[in-house]
């Protein structure tokens, strides 16, 4: 079964810890969005996927990663 | 508590309100014998009017209250926001409500065609749409607490 992890746990930290606040209200989410997604409970449209990785200045694949299982 | 989650929870308490005070009045009606008769269904559908004002009445006190109630325990105003997620969570638990719907009216179909009465019919749609109704806001609070 394929799997996708995010760091945005990682990157809220190296963004002088910003709070999952900060990063809902910069995305134009509510927190327990953020929490869903970081808790891998919820995946985010293409779109909220594009403002995270865009609020942390990076590429969407350093935001999000896709794994797929080698018995596919 | 996100909007979306307060809004799952006040709809679940209403629902439950305004299917217990239909219960009470319906069963009112029938054991006073008004639901006997060639008028029965006018009577019923009077009533069930009435029902459904007072619904809305409730539904707006409950969200009141509780919003009120959510402030004072909590201390927090509350994000007012309504994102993807909060869709995405409708549309789950809209799709479990609409099938009890879809195939709870095949079902009373069928117990009209088994000779089941109008009034009988109507009741059982009334109480398809109340359990809809809760099945919906129940699942909706359950996907939230989970976290989905």
């Amino acid at each position: 079964m394929a799997r996708i992890e995010n760091r945005i746990r990682r990157l809220r930290f190296d963004a002088e810890e910003m709070t999952q606040k900060d990063l809902a209200d910069r995305v134009g989410v509510t927190r327990q969005t953020i929490l869903a997604i970081e808790n891998g409970k919820y995946f985010p449209t293409l779109e909220l996927a594009f403002r995270i990785a865009r609020a942390f200045g990076v590429a969407l694949e350093d935001v999000f990663t896709f794994h797929e299982d080698d018995g596919r | 508590m996100s909007r979306g989650e307060r809004e799952a929870l006040t709809g679940l308490i209403t629902s439950l309100i305004v299917l217990a005070l239909f219960l009470w009045h319906l069963t009112d009606l029938a054991a006073n014998g008004a639901l006997v008769g060639p008028d029965a269904l006018q009577i019923w559908a009077r009533r069930v009017l009435v029902l459904v004002a007072w619904s809305i009445g409730i539904a707006i006190v409950v969200s009141v209250a509780f919003a009120i109630l959510h402030a004072v325990v909590t201390g927090e105003r509350g994000d007012d926001r309504r994102d993807e997620r909060d869709r995405d969570i409708d549309r789950r638990a809209l799709t479990f409500a609409w099938y009890l719907l879809s195939f709870g009216l095949l079902g009373v179909i069928i117990d009209l065609a088994l000779g089941a009465t109008a009034l009988r019919a109507m009741n059982l749609i009334l109480a398809l749409c109340a359990g809809s109704e809760i099945l919906k806001d129940a699942l909706r609070f359950w996907l939230y607490r989970r976290g989905a």
